[in-house]
């Protein structure tokens, strides 16, 4: 079970992410959602270890992460964002790096990657550079390089940009298979269609403040609306209708 | 490109680059400097002053390690009079011509790929109001302003710093003025000449070959013309005293552009040979046939390569790097834990295929070829046969010489970041506080430099002197190339490639002069000492208990460093020694 305990990251007194609490168990696929500057980014950090809360604490199985992160990180598997991928190594030796830096063996290791490479359709580009592979192909090496040592747990951050159809279903399929096979999957995504099909629960931020957590269907149900009215009734007050005319009329100005 | 034009020339040079042309040139003069390419690696950006800075560097350098030779005292002391400057310059004059011809030959090869606009240039700039002849002449244009830039720049420290030395002991002022303007022309447009040359080459090559042949084949043309540029470089001590003594014009001078442009000099300067006046009528076709070749395949390539961009595949540049069998065995038997396991591959191959880190070894490795030549120069000059040369301390500092740049500039390079923003993965798996750095850093060092050293001074002294002072010589070289690693690892405790920049410490300036104090002690010292007691090897094992305490002081070192400071980092954050108090608040 990993939880989240009044998390807190302030930046130079800035707050980014205020008395966040939720608790994610085994099966769970729990979503995050929430516009731009409300702290998602802030809370995938500080769950995958690499930010320190300012107040607050992460608990995998009970224990503090930050008393040993190396434990931790072996079973986590994390999809960051942005594919920032050493461009002048081949996919191949990327996941060979990643495979051998988790001390995964080496026999294991090829079978691993050759089969995971076959599934995402790689395998024909597995010895090009990374510098040649398209946003989408990156993303499935990202993809590839959590899941080779069977986590426990996932966290996604924006996983389907830049995927295909074809993959971008696969993956999303492998999430419920994921949530079904009782791994914790934390989901972070703009996209709500998606959110509203895979996760079982979801977290709405805003400011850096939780303002809405409960079941999908709950979420829907209390409100009497889509996942999409509810977030913008939620989170932005925006009336994007007016908005988009307003654009419009804006490059029209002389 | 602010960079480019000094603020006192910005405000007209403001008004042309409003123009759709003169912004074209501005873009692409910065792209030629800054890299052009598909990759989209966060590179480190030099700078465009600071390189030229630095390709100014080699000139100066070697046109102060002369005033050793130019002095009057100390010809005096040696008991040279009535020396004749002309004459003893000749050929150091022509190592400023191989010297300007190599760097800017160098800057040509290293800027390959940036030399033609790419695929970002023609999806950035085509679908704009601008015409691909307007696209075509204003690169044309930011070429041409770089091959002047580079020319001048390259050659200006030695164009001032070379004649005064060498007009040091002359009363008259218009000797200095002559000898300087002959110098500037002479390396001036032997880096015309270079730049060309390799220019030419380009063009041919994309004139003649289809996209993706080009793309393999030029890898190799590059790596060839380095190695003839090193060769050029290499055989600098020996052309000039050669040229001198034949009695008609040699067969090799022909191949050896820089022949021609020296002999130019020495007709200039009015002591001319029938040789070197033949050698010096090669210097004006040579340049206009390199320049022609140029310009009559630049339009061709640019016809082939950029307008036909649409109708190749979005492939960009495709590498393939095929899994050698061996290397992962040799790595599973010599690294043993997954730290080195997967570090040590990433550090070779960022190494080998970054082309920020590949251009700072190179220019570092390059410094030491240079210092290494002229080494080489001295042992020759001052020994009567091979045999001789071989053992002074001049030839037996080469190795030394070369393992010290190589040293230093593989330590320098590890610090410089690859792509930051992808280290999160580091910092994802590592353990902070088991980390195996400086291991690693030294393996990496030490695979580099000593096959180096075995496969180049062992044969050499094998074939010269015999086993023993073979094996003696790559022994104690290997020897005190592993002390001086374990001393630049000292508190090493980053994964190379993956931290930020150091910033600028108040110890920088201690650090630069432990380098030379170094550079003297590794390369002039131990040579020196060496030299002596190879004739009597018993004398070499007096060296065992200095070896003994520069062994143990990094141990020392390390073993006295505190916990907090032996934590693996990825920023250089820098320490607050004092904090302001505020009271005006």
């Amino acid at each position: 079970m990993l939880e989240a305990v009044q998390l807190t990251k302030r930046y130079s007194s800035i707050p980014a992410v205020q008395n966040l609490s939720f608790t994610l168990r085994p099966g769970q696929v729990l979503g995050c959602l929430g516009p731009n500057g409300s702290g998602k980014s802030t809370t995938v950090k500080m769950l995958t270890g690499l930010l320190e809360p300012t107040r607050g604490v992460v608990r995998f199985n009970a224990g503090n992460i930050q008393d040993d992160l190396q434990s931790y990180r072996k079973v986590l598997g994390y999809v960051p964002e942005e594919a920032h991928l050493y461009p002048y190594l081949s996919g191949w030796e990327y996941l060979e790096m990643i495979a051998t830096l988790r001390g995964m063996a080496f026999k294991e290791m090829q079978k691993k990657i050759d089969s995971l490479l076959e599934l995402f359709s790689l395998h024909p580009h597995r010895h090009a550079s990374i510098a040649t592979y398209s946003k989408g192909m990156r993303q499935r090496i990202l993809l590839i390089a959590a899941l080779m040592h069977n986590p426990e747990i996932f966290i996604f951050d924006e996983p389907l940009s830049g995927l295909d159809v074809t993959s971008a279903l696969i993956f999303k399929n492998l999430v419920q298979e994921l949530g079904r096979s009782g791994k914790l999957v934390f989901y972070c995504s703009h996209v709500l269609e998606v959110v509203e099909k895979i996760c079982s629960d979801v977290l709405i931020l805003r400011k850096g403040t939780v303002i809405a957590q409960d079941s999908v269907a709950n979420i829907g149900r209390i409100l009497g609306q889509s996942l999409e009215n509810t977030f913008l009734h939620l989170v932005d007050d925006v009336d994007t209708m007016t908005a988009a005319r307003n654009i419009v009329e804006v490059m029209g100005a002389a | 490109m602010s960079l480019l034009a000094p603020s006192e020339i910005r405000t007209p040079w403001d008004r042309y680059r409003r123009r759709p042309f003169w912004r074209l040139v501005e873009l692409f003069s910065a792209r030629i400097f800054r890299g052009g390419g598909d990759a989209d690696a966060e590179g480190l950006d030099l700078g465009i002053g600071l390189v030229l800075t630095l390709l100014a560097m080699p000139g100066g350098f070697v046109s102060l390690l002369l005033l050793d030779k130019y002095a009057s005292f100390l010809q005096w002391l040696r008991g040279m009079t009535n020396v004749d400057p002309l004459a003893i310059s000749f050929s150091d004059e022509y190592f400023f011509i191989v010297l300007s011809m190599t760097v800017t030959g160098a800057v040509a090869v290293w800027r390959w790929d940036a030399i033609f606009p790419d695929r970002r240039d023609f999806i950035n700039l085509v679908p704009l109001p601008i015409s691909t002849r307007t696209i075509f002449f204003a690169n044309l244009v930011a070429v041409l302003f770089l091959v002047g830039l580079i020319a001048i720049d390259v050659n200006a420290a030695s164009c001032i710093l070379f004649p005064t030395v060498v007009a040091a002991t002359q009363t008259k002022f218009l000797f200095f003025v002559k000898f300087a303007l002959v110098h500037a022309l002479g390396v001036v447009l032997a880096s015309i000449f270079s730049f060309f040359a390799v220019f030419s080459l380009l063009g041919v090559l994309m004139a003649v070959l289809p996209v993706a042949a080009l793309k393999r084949v030029s890898i190799f043309v590059r790596g060839l013309i380095v190695v003839y540029l090193v060769t050029l470089l290499s055989t600098s001590f020996a052309v000039p005293y050669n040229l001198w003594r034949a009695n008609r014009v040699p067969k090799w001078a022909y191949l050896f552009p820089s022949s021609w442009f020296l002999s130019l000099c020495q007709v200039l300067r009015g002591r001319p040979t029938p040789i070197l006046v033949e050698l010096s009528h090669l210097v004006l076709p040579g340049l206009a046939f390199c320049v022609a070749v140029a310009l009559a395949t630049y339009p061709i390539g640019y016809q082939r390569h950029f307008i036909r961009i649409p109708e190749m595949a979005d492939t960009g540049l495709s590498h393939n790097f095929r899994q050698s069998r061996i290397a992962p065995l040799l790595q599973r038997f010599s690294l043993r834990t997954p730290f080195l396991r997967g570090c040590f591959p990433f550090a070779w191959k960022t190494l080998m295929r970054s082309e920020m880190h590949r251009l700072v070894v190179t220019a570092a490795a390059g410094l030491g070829l240079v210092l290494a030549s002229q080494a080489a120069m001295n042992a020759f000059q001052s020994a009567t046969g091979l045999r001789q040369a071989a053992l002074s301390p001049d030839a037996i500092s080469i190795p030394y010489i070369l393992t010290f740049f190589l040293i230093i500039g593989l330590r320098a390079v590890f610090e410089i970041p690859t792509d930051l923003r992808s280290n999160w993965i580091f910092q994802l798996l590592l353990d902070r506080d088991r980390q195996e750095c400086a291991s690693l850093a030294r393996k990496v060092i030490l695979s580099a430099v000593l096959p180096l050293v075995l496969l180049t001074t062992f044969p050499i002294h094998f074939y010269l002197e015999g086993f023993r002072t073979a094996c003696l010589h790559t022994l104690v070289v290997a020897i005190w190339a592993g002390l001086l690693t374990n001393i630049v690892l000292v508190r090493f405790r980053k994964l190379p490639f993956t931290c930020t920049l150091p910033l600028f410490k108040q110890h920088s300036i201690v650090i630069l002069l432990s380098f030379c104090f170094g550079y003297l002690i590794y390369a002039v010292s131990i040579p020196e000492f060496e030299s002596s007691a190879l004739s009597e090897p018993v004398r070499l094992l007096s060296m065992v208990p200095v070896i003994a305490i520069v062994a143990l002081v990094p141990r020392f070192l390390a073993r006295s460093t505190p916990e907090i400071e032996r934590r693996l980092i990825f920023e250089e954050s820098s320490a607050r020694n004092f904090e302001l108090l505020r009271l005006s608040d």
